[in-house]
């Protein structure tokens, strides 16, 4: 655990040492701000469904910027060979990392805190559906901030770690409408498989425990592979 | 120990002892398998088939207790850009198991050994080559390690800083075991007791220094 939290420390000065972070915060807040303004003034209904929405797919669109230089960057540079030939398990080395980056995208969401505050202030907001979106958002950012470190272990090119990031992201996102073209009971798999599938039921406030499983075992799955990735020597 | 990348031989049958706190010189040109021997030394590989043993561990099963023993610098002398050069040595002090209390003293021992005190507060990526060198030994001997690996130590150095670094590998000698590796015949030749010389993945000799008056004349007999 010590490991852990010298490693964690140093992935943290990386990442807010560095401007893309502040980057995909700054944008993805501007363009929440936008989004919301414009929903509020356009339905005058107080609910933050729309925004959840939005966030799940800049979530999807930002992460990659996030996560691409997490393993790919260590390995073009070297510095890989010091972490790993340094006396620390490879499953530190990759949980420092996406707590780093997860961190920072939980800090991104709770940016949006603000428009839950415009909503009670000038209304009377469903604090239930506001409950389970906010966990909704908070399970899909930890898979997709594992997918992220999965795709830049693979490589060490940062733009190629993105691209396979966001392309795995977008395969598991439209999964379902895939699902429609496939028999049985291959359709049924495919369709489990689906990313906004089970995000949806969240975000509206119904939570259950399969869709919680799937975005944790899913994150899980992601990381393990890392760090066997890692491993392989 | 063998090493090999599909159908790849990387290093063959390679059988070889180094004695503790002696400086062991691995010559070869490029492509020998210099490198890949040091990173199995050093657990970032591990053998295809064979033993390895660093410092009377088990490389393979008792990896992370080998990595305790040994400092290891790579040949790009890999440095955290964004981290002042305390800052690195502290991070990588902890990293190999050093206390918060031992870390201080440790790192301002390191950074006297190695004269790093004019760039002790400087961002790493500033750093001349020669800096970032001394920077990369003194972040593999922040924990005493008993074996130092050192993947061609000089590359890239001007003359002065090479004669540096050979003094100071030299003052290493004894408290630490060495493993240097080169291409170069006359850096090995002035800075080692021993050497192997590996060719296309083959160790194909090891003689003492002492004993070998002209080097370059049993190297080109190997080749």
């Amino acid at each position: 655990m010590r490991s852990l939290g010298i490693l964690l420390r140093k992935e943290l000065l990386a990442t807010f040492g560095s401007p893309i972070g502040y980057t995909v915060a700054a944008v993805f807040l501007l363009v929440l701000g936008y989004t919301f303004s414009l929903t509020l003034f356009a339905t005058k209904v107080a609910n933050l469904i729309y925004i959840f929405h939005q966030m799940y797919v800049l979530t999807i669109l930002l992460v990659p910027a996030l996560t691409m230089r997490a393993f790919a960057e260590e390995r073009r540079n070297d510095t890989l060979e010091l972490l790993l030939t340094a006396p620390v398990g490879e499953i530190w080395v990759v949980l420092a990392k996406f707590l780093a980056v997860y961190g920072l995208v939980l800090a991104m969401y709770c940016g949006a805190f603000v428009y839950v505050g415009v909503l009670e202030a000038y209304g009377s907001p469903d604090w239930g559906p506001i409950g389970s979106g906010y966990l909704a958002l908070v399970c899909h950012a930890a898979l997709i901030v594992a997918i992220g470190l999965l795709m830049s272990s693979l490589t060490e090119n940062q733009v190629v770690a993105a691209a396979l990031t966001l392309g795995a992201s977008l395969m598991l996102w439209f999964a379902d409408s895939v699902a429609y073209l496939l028999p049985a009971p291959i359709d049924s798999v495919v369709l489990n498989l689906s990313l906004i599938g089970h995000f949806r039921p969240m975000v509206t406030g119904s939570v259950f425990v399969s869709d919680i499983g799937y975005f944790v075992s899913g994150a899980l799955l992601a990381l393990f592979l890392t760090t066997r990735r890692l491993a392989e020597r | 120990m063998s090493k090999r990348y599909g159908a790849t031989v990387a290093l063959a049958s390679l059988d070889l002892e180094i004695e503790r706190g002696e400086v062991f010189g691995l010559l070869g040109p490029n492509g020998s398998g210099k490198t890949t021997f040091i990173r199995l030394l050093s657990g970032y590989l591990l053998p295809t088939d064979g033993q390895l043993e660093v410092c009377g561990c088990d490389a393979v099963q008792q990896s992370l207790e080998a990595r305790r023993r040994i400092g290891y610098v790579p040949e790009a002398a890999p440095l955290y850009g964004y981290m002042r050069v305390r800052e690195f040595l502290s991070f990588m002090a902890r990293l190999r198991g050093l206390s918060d209390r031992a870390v201080r003293d440790t790192v301002d021992r390191v950074i006297a050994a190695l004269a790093l005190e004019p760039v002790a507060d400087r961002l790493t990526r500033t750093l001349s080559r020669g800096f970032r060198q001394r920077t990369a030994i003194a972040q593999a001997l922040v924990h005493d390690p008993e074996l130092l690996i050192l993947d061609e130590p000089a590359n890239g150095l001007d003359p002065r800083q090479i004669i540096e670094i050979r003094a100071l590998i030299r003052g290493l000698a004894g408290r630490h075991t060495v493993l240097m590796s080169s291409h170069v015949l006359g850096e090995v030749a002035k800075t080692a007791d021993r050497v192997g010389i590996l060719l296309d993945g083959r160790l194909r000799g090891v003689r003492a220094i002492a004993d070998t008056p002209d080097l370059e004349e049993w190297f080109l007999s190997l080749a």
